[in-house]
Parts: structure tokens; sequence; C-alpha cells
């Protein structure tokens, strides 16, 4: 996402660690930090969850993906999902930037994934 | 601009690597030594020799089940391989109840009798511990576990980030350097088996994947179990009918089953409703004949013996699943294999060892006053010495108590594992009461002395020393005690280098002086 177009990512959190070690230690660096955590883990859970079950949903009633084999395929990407965007969120440079992109993927797979259960039910 | 990206990205690496390192490190050891359970149990279980036949295990087992629970839901048998000589039962008792563990278990031999002398978890709780651990609930141990995992899938992702000259590396193991060293070490351990590393934690995610992420099954089934049954082929258990009928012979069961899979062992039998009209038996592929973890089943009528099909876990997603899962386990593997796969867990298990060490060696120097270091620093070098000394002493410990509590011992095979806590706990609360680099010399020592009692003790207390091994060809116990003299050995070896390491320091007072000087 946002890490492969931001030239010189990875700043928010360095210039924060730099700042710790020296000593001085902003509000605003803090909250720099506790929104990457919290984007990192339960944000990135949700979101992960989200896209599994929509990739789910994708492959099965999609693709024509037999409906077992579409949630364990979901199931086995949802690993990767979560580790690099564990990573993104630690990496890229706007704190901001990146929640906005997670709650714009989050909304967009909700909403894909309500009209799929809307349209069709489950076994 | 690329460099910070690397350096949020070390970042990232230390911390997520620190927060569950001694989790990991305890995961990484004992699931390591888990590629041997089978011959960890065999020498827990001294008094039993020679091998098993699947068939007559089989028949061995239903007569020691029909005897203590004929009225059972269900019973599940694992047969003796290759590598094992026992027999694992288990049962659901008939009223529904979920009995205490050792109640509805036991070990039996061939011939259906159950084995009590010395009676030991062995090397199956070692495997048990790498992702249930112990003392608390099974399901809070496995999500901990998973969260460790992840972190750790993680913190493998960052460090290849952070790493620049990930081949120049591999060739650099520079010894007697202090930090330098030690971030070698745990350089030429990471990446010479990276390849390992990544397949064996993200395949470790995928086999309790499920209960991680279980949203993939749940946007498709509004019933897990319905999902289960496409996949596993297992169909709900029938109602009892009352209708009394003895269970027919498994063993030409097993015989049609391995025939239909071209030749492959048996490797578990369930029976359902036994006794009743309604008795089912699974038949179940031994996980060591293939790769894929799920192996196929057989099922037949229990009362007449009558094939009711097989099941094939079928597609390309269910297929991954369970070959990643048996890659994890690694139970299809043959000797030269499965010392490959326990050389790679050793060399992850010094990965998160070194990972942690160097947490503290790259701090000391930065510290205002490395005489007086600040409570998180104290904090993770004493949580270092608890896992790393401690976790290998416990365990050392643990094959001491198999050789050492009386044969006979109510709740024996508890009392073994208590044993392992109890050196855990000991050496732990010494790291916290000792200054720590003494702590450090102490207890590896300690380490090393109690693997090196290994031998000594089973030589001592049963007839298949060293020396008598060796004369009757007794591979796996030459083996077992060579291993725990080359662990004793690093030990040793190990507390030799603090011990010298500090020396070194002691008698070069004016640097630290200096140093000191320099950060007021």
């Amino acid at each position: 996402m946002g890490i492969y177009t931001a030239p010189s990512v990875g700043v928010g959190v360095t210039v924060m660690a730099i700042k710790a070690q020296s000593g001085e230690r902003s509000t605003v660096g803090r909250a720099n930090v506790a929104a990457r955590l919290l984007a990192a883990i339960p944000a990135n859970y949700l979101l992960t969850s989200l896209a599994t079950a929509a990739l789910a949903r994708l492959l099965w009633r999609g693709l024509g993906v037999d409906p077992a084999n579409a949630s364990v395929a979901a199931m086995l990407t949802s690993f990767v999902m979560f580790s690099v965007l564990a990573l993104v969120a630690f990496g890229v440079r706007s704190a901001l930037r990146l929640w906005l992109w997670m709650i714009g993927a989050g909304a967009v797979l909700g909403a894909g994934l309500w009209l799929s259960l809307a349209s069709g039910g489950r076994l | 601009m690329k460099d910070s990206l690397r350096q949020s990205m070390a970042l990232f690496h230390t911390w997520s690597g620190l927060l569950l390192g001694w989790l990991l490190f305890a995961m990484f050891a004992t699931g390591t030594a888990a590629y041997f359970q089978d011959e960890i149990t065999r020498w827990m279980q001294p008094e039993v020799t020679g091998s098993a036949d699947p068939e007559t295990s089989a028949q061995g087992a239903v007569r020691y089940l029909n005897t203590v629970a004929p009225d059972a839901i269900s019973w599940y048998i694992t047969l003796p391989n290759g590598r094992s000589a026992t027999t694992q039962v288990y049962w659901q008792p008939g009223d529904g109840t979920r009995g205490k563990r050792g109640e509805t278990s036991a070990v039996l031999d061939q011939t259906g009798r159950a084995i009590t002398v010395r009676e030991t978890s062995g090397g199956f709780f070692l495997y048990r511990f790498h992702f249930d651990l112990h003392y608390m609930p099974v399901l809070w141990a496995r999500y901990l576990v998973g969260i460790a995992a992840m972190f750790m899938l993680t913190a493998i992702l960052s460090g290849i980030v952070t790493h620049k000259k990930i081949f120049a590396d591999f060739f650099m193991l520079r010894f007697g350097k202090g930090q330098r060293s030690w971030l070698d070490a745990h350089n030429v351990t990471a990446v010479i088996a990276l390849p390992f590393h990544l397949m064996i934690t993200f395949t470790g995610l995928v086999t309790l994947a499920s209960m991680y992420m279980p949203w993939g099954i749940a946007a498709n089934y509004a019933s897990p179990a319905v999902f289960q049954e496409q996949v596993f082929g297992r169909e709900p258990a029938a109602e009892r009918s009352g209708r009394a009928q003895p269970l027919v012979d498994l063993a030409p069961l097993m015989r049609t089953a391995s025939a239909e899979w071209g030749g492959k062992q048996v490797g578990y039998i369930s029976v359902t409703n036994p006794g009743d009209a309604t008795a089912r038996v699974l038949i179940t592929r031994s996980p060591g004949a293939a790769i894929a973890a799920r192996g196929e089943t057989a099922a037949f009528a229990g009362a007449t013996g009558k094939a009711l099909g097989g099941h094939t876990a079928t597609g390309a997603a269910v297929a991954t699943e369970s070959v990643m899962i048996g890659l994890h386990t690694g139970r299809f593997a043959q000797w030269g294999l499965r010392w490959l796969y326990f050389l790679s867990g050793i060399g992850g298990t010094i990965m998160v060892g070194s990972g942690l060490v160097l947490w503290t060696v790259k701090r000391r120097t930065r510290l205002p006053d490395p005489a007086r270091p600040h409570f998180g620093f104290r904090l993770v070098e004493r949580l270092n010495i608890a896992a790393i000394a401690g976790l290998a002493t416990g365990i050392a410990v643990y094959f001491l108590a198999n050789r050492l509590l009386p044969a006979d011992l109510a709740q024996r095979a508890d009392r073994e594992i208590d044993s392992l806590f109890l050196a855990w706990l000991a050496v732990g609360l010494w790291g916290m009461v000792r200054p720590a680099g003494r702590a450090w010399t102490e207890t590896l020592a300690l380490a090393g002395a109690c693997f090196a009692a290994v031998p000594v003790v089973n030589a001592l207390t049963t007839s298949r020393g060293f020396a008598a091994s060796i004369m009757s060809g007794d591979w796996l116990f030459v083996a077992f005690d060579l291993m725990m003299i080359a662990l004793a050995a690093c030990f040793l070896q190990a507390a030799g280098k603090v011990a010298q390491h500090r020396a070194k320091n002691a008698s070069a007072p004016p640097r630290r002086a200096a140093r000191k000087a320099v950060s007021q």
C-alpha cells in the first residue's frame, strides 16, 4: 500500500525513536507510536479478518471454487496479509494516511462482504 | 531514504522479537526436541524393548478397551510405528463426562497390557508443551502461542528488511568480539536456516489456523461442522441402538485399508459406539507414510466389517494446508531429514536466544551507569537467564527425574513434569537474586552439569548404560547419551566463556571508569 508510494518511508517511527533515546519524549511521538500499534495489531486483525472473509466469499460465489477450498485458501492467505500489514504500519511515513487507507479498505471489504452475504447464504 | 525504512524495521524487529522472545525460545527448544519425541519416549521407558506389530497391537488395544471402557462413546487408538513400540489409547467415557487425563487414557504394550511401571509422558510432553504449554487452559495457551508465532513471522520479515548484507554475513562469524560476535551468531543462525525459519513459523500458524483466523470458514459456513464433514469426512456419531454386538477383528480391516492406500501403513483407529450394533470404525493412514498430514481414511461398520467408503481430502487449498501441517510436524521424515529438522530447530533456538542476549549486550554499553542498570534492562537480563539456562536445566531435570523418581510413584508422569518446572523456577529465582554476570556462569554451568549427569544416572539406574548400549548395538540409547554429553559440553563451554569475559572486564576497571566519566 502506502509503503510503495511514499519514497521516504519509515521516517516517523525513526524520528520518534531518536527523540526517545535522547530523552525527549513528546506526546506527539507517543501518540504516533500508539496509533501505529493500534493499526498494526487490533485494527490489522479486524481488517485481515474482513479481507479473509471477503476473499473466501469471492472465491466461492464469484470464481466457483468449492466452498471448503475457498475458505482454506483465504485462511492460508490471511497470515501473509496480517504480517505484511503489520510491517507496513511501522514502515509508512504518515500514521494518518495509514489509518485512512485502512479504514477505506475496511469499508470497501465490509460492504462487499455484506452484499455477498445478503445475496446468498452460507452452508 | 531507503535507510530510514531499514531503521524503522530494525526498531520493529528489536521490539517484536523481545516482547515474546522468551516464549518463542521455549517453543523453539521444545519443538526441536519434539522431532525426536518417539525416541525420547523410548528412552524414558527403558523397560520397554523391541518393536511392536501394528495389527497385534490393535487387537491388544481392543481387548484392553473392552475391559476398561466397554460403553465408551468412542475409542481412539494410536498404533506403534517404526519409531515407537507402544500403543496410546484414550476414550470418551459413556456418561459423557470429560474424565481427567490419565483416567481416560493409557499406554499399552503389544499384548494390550497397560504399561504401569515408570509411568511417563515422555517426549509427548515436550511436543504438547510446544503449543499447549502447561498449567493453563489449552485454549489460552494456543492463542498465546499463536500470537508469539505471528510476532516471530513479523520479526523474521522485518529482520530480512533490516539486513543489509545478507549473503556477506552468511560467511561471517567472528568469535570473542563482544557485541559483534553476538550479532554474527544471531545472523548466521538466522540466515543459514532462513528458509526453515520462515517455513516453520508460517506452517506453525497454519497448524492452528482455523482457531486464529476462523473467518474464512465462517464466511462460507454457518456451521463449522459442515466444513469439518466436507474436508475430513467426519460424520456425526450415530445414537447408540442399545443392541449389543461385538466389534469385528480389526486386523483384516487394517489390511483392506492399507491395500486401498497402496500399502501405506495404518496410523490411527477410532471406534464410535464400541460394542453396539451402530459401531463405526474409522481407520486413518499413518502420518509417517506421506508428507500430507491429513491422511486418507477408510470407514467400516464395526459390527459387520462392511466397508463404508473412504475419504481423501481434495482440492488445491486443502491439500496445501495438509502438506504445510505435514512439513511443520515432520512426521514423514526419515532419519537424515529428521536430523536436518533437528539441527535447523537448534539453529532457530540459538537464533532466538542470541537475539535476546544481543538486546542486553547492545544496550549495556549505552547505559548511563553500567553498574546500576535501570529496571527494564535488569528485567530483560533476568528473564533471559530464566528462559535460556532455566529451561535447559528443566529439561535435563525432566530426564533425571524419569530415572530417579520411584518407578511406582502415584501420578508419576505428572511428578516428572513438575520436576521440570520446579527446576526452571529455581533457576529463575537464582537468576533474580544473584548479580547477573555471576548468575549466567552459575546457571549455565548448572544446566551443563545436569545434562552431564543424565548418562551417568542412566547407567547407574538401568541396565541400558552407555557401554551396555554399545555392546548390544542399541543406537537409540547411545545417541541419546551422546546428545546429552554434547549439550553438557555446550553449556559448560558457555559458562566458561562468560566467566572468562567477566574476569577480563574485572581486570580492566579503568575502561569502565573512563566510559562513565565520558557519559557524565
